[in-house]
């Protein structure tokens, strides 16, 4: 065997080795959708195959059963509601401490940088107390505000990373011109960040919209719980039916995956450029 | 202050420096102060309202004895003390170490696919989109859509019987060691992808050059790997082996909730869920809270590795 025909060999096992993990990691997926359409009796009758015939009564029962509207609703709120405030925050604290001659900035940085060390699965009841006594507990801001914590941490490390890389020259030019704070914060810095923030804003987008405890302790059993709180009392509730479980499943998993797929370029271009120090 | 709505000028990158700005008088140096001070007081009222208060009345409520709808005294150590005898504390945080154990295939099984896919293999770019999608899917839902798939009569042992291995279809979320395996392997179903984004925004730093002159050379794969990209790549495999090792002692809560909620027995209990369990099932609030803040030291301890380098990154100036 010569050596080209090894580095075709190579080459092909390499793929293979790709498509194993991609069916790996697709398969579970594919599986759910499948059951999501068969009819109980189907899928009972055949757990693994194709379904005989298409049915989309999963999908109507499971949107009648757990007012997927609703749940679907509370999640944008709070799941955009946090996102939006947690990088809003960490953009001002980047520039304050970044670009603007202040000082404590670097404890100010240090301070909330550490919170990072604080999960909040070790915290929860203190939390959830927290949110009681500020009156938040099945309301919309109680989850918002504390999304917005646990996410800033990471926004105000990556945006003052990407700040820091902008000259200090810049700036002066645009203050010498008149610019305000402001102006430079959001028509000069931000432009400039745009691929950070578009990844910080898909991740986030992804744990908020994800996330089970706080929602759960927050919202608990009220009017205002998130999708994933009402999926997750799916995993007791209809336990008998493999298909009306995979239909909520999907409802619950799409809204993510279709964000994911449209920005898919964005997130990672930003990953890239987030990490290019 | 005021908000200028002056256009901004082109940012022109200056071929020489621009003349050094005057040193601004004593009471504009002030005013840029309280703006700062007004900048971070958002972040910090949340950072302390919904981190730092709630930790320190952790400690405080751990302290405490409180327990189902009775008043609270004072219980000094009594809790942490209690916490050493407790069989299923230890046996927590034995399962813990036993899922760190698996560090190796969490850090080195997304480090060989995103090799894979930097050196171009036949389709990359959409092999480097689908090992994304399932991290993108809720935790809770991987859970319960793994429990249909790792059932008894599910597709994985439907495979196993039709390729022959009979008995390795066993009732994988029931065993004493199967249903921890199947906890940790689905854990890195779910996050692998997450790995392969991190190692490949780490190899994007590293000049094209220096890696395609390790890819084409005749040295092994493997060999390759361990000489020649990991050294390289040291910074990012130190950060994602610290968000693992931490990663597993609280992203895995929502995975118990749905596949095997701790059982059996106490085979599959974490601290994240213990402290869960006590505190809203058992509303034993003291003793939950003293498990949460053990939780907290051991995550604390890992991670703080990862925010002295990200203090060092985040205020370092440009080269």
């Amino acid at each position: 065997m010569n050596r080209r025909t090894a580095a075709r060999l190579g080459r092909y096992l390499l793929t293979f080795a790709l498509v194993v993990v991609a069916v790996a990691a697709v398969y579970p997926l594919l599986f759910t959708v499948v059951s999501s359409l068969k009819t109980q009796a189907g899928f009972a009758e055949d757990p693994l195959g194709l379904p005989a015939g298409i049915t989309l009564d999963n999908y109507l029962e499971a949107f009648r059963r757990m007012d997927m509207p609703r749940l679907l609703l509370n999640s944008l709120i709070t799941t955009v509601g946090g996102l939006v405030l947690s990088v809003l925050a960490a953009l001002l604290v980047a520039y304050a401490v970044t670009k603007l001659r202040f000082r404590g900035g670097k404890l100010v940085f240090l301070l909330i940088i550490v919170t990072l060390t604080i999960p909040s699965q070790a915290i929860i009841y203190p939390l959830y107390q927290t949110v009681l006594d500020l009156g938040m507990s099945g309301e919309y801001q109680g989850l918002i505000l504390a999304y917005a914590a646990f996410g800033l941490p990471l926004g105000t490390y990556q945006l003052a990373g990407y700040f820091q890389q902008v000259p200090d020259e810049l700036i002066e030019a645009a203050r010498v011109d008149g610019a305000g704070h402001f102006t430079i914060l959001f028509r000069l810095l931000a432009p400039i960040a745009t691929p950070a923030l578009a990844a910080l804003a898909i991740f986030n987008f992804v744990w908020m919209w994800n996330d089970l405890l706080l929602p759960l302790v927050i919202m608990g059993g009220s009017d205002s719980k998130t999708l994933m709180v009402g999926v997750s009392l799916l995993s007791g509730q209809y336990d008998v039916s493999v298909p009306l479980v995979s239909a909520g499943l999907i409802v619950a998993l799409l809204p993510v995956l279709v964000i994911y797929l449209v920005f898919q370029r964005q997130l990672v271009s930003g990953a890239l450029a987030g990490s290019g120090k | 202050m005021t908000i200028s709505t002056t256009p901004v000028p082109e940012p022109v990158v200056a071929d020489r420096p621009p003349e050094p700005v005057r040193r601004p008088a004593r009471h504009a140096r002030l005013r840029e102060w309280w703006l700062g001070a007004a900048l971070v007081l958002p972040a910090l009222a949340l950072a302390v309202a919904f981190k730092l208060v709630p930790l320190g009345r952790g400690v405080a409520t751990s302290l405490e004895s409180s327990s189902g709808f009775d008043g609270t005294s004072f219980a000094g150590a009594d809790n942490y003390v209690r916490m050493f005898d407790d069989p299923v504390v230890r046996s927590s945080f034995r399962n813990a170490l036993l899922v760190v154990a698996t560090l190796p295939v969490w850090v080195v099984l997304p480090l060989v696919l995103a090799v894979l896919i930097h050196q171009q293999a036949p389709g990359w770019k959409f092999f480097r989109a689908v090992y994304f999608i399932p991290y993108t899917v809720a935790p809770i839902v991987v859970g319960i859509m793994f429990r249909q798939i790792l059932a008894p009569d599910g597709p994985i042992n439907a495979l196993l019987r039709r390729v022959g291995l009979e008995p390795l279809a066993i009732e994988w979320l029931n065993g004493r060691y199967s249903a921890l395996f199947s906890l940790v392997a689905v854990a890195l179903w779910s996050f692998f992808g997450l790995g392969v984004m991190t190692y490949l925004a780490g190899l994007a730093t590293i000049p094209g050059e220096t890696l395609e002159a390790a890819y084409l050379d005749g040295a092994g794969f493997w060999r390759r790997l361990f000489h020649v990209v990991v050294p390289m790549l040291r910074p990012t495999v130190a950060y994602w082996s610290v968000l693992c090792a931490s990663g597993v002692l609280i992203w895995l809560f929502p995975l118990i909730y749905a596949l095997t909620q701790g059982g059996p027995g106490d085979a599959t209990m974490l601290p994240e869920y213990l402290v869960f369990l006590t505190t809203f099932q058992f509303l034993d609030r003291g003793y939950g809270s003293a498990i949460g803040i053990a939780l907290f030291v051991f995550v604390a301890v890992l991670s703080i590795f990862s925010v002295r380098h990200m203090f060092t990154e985040g205020t370092r100036k440009p080269r």
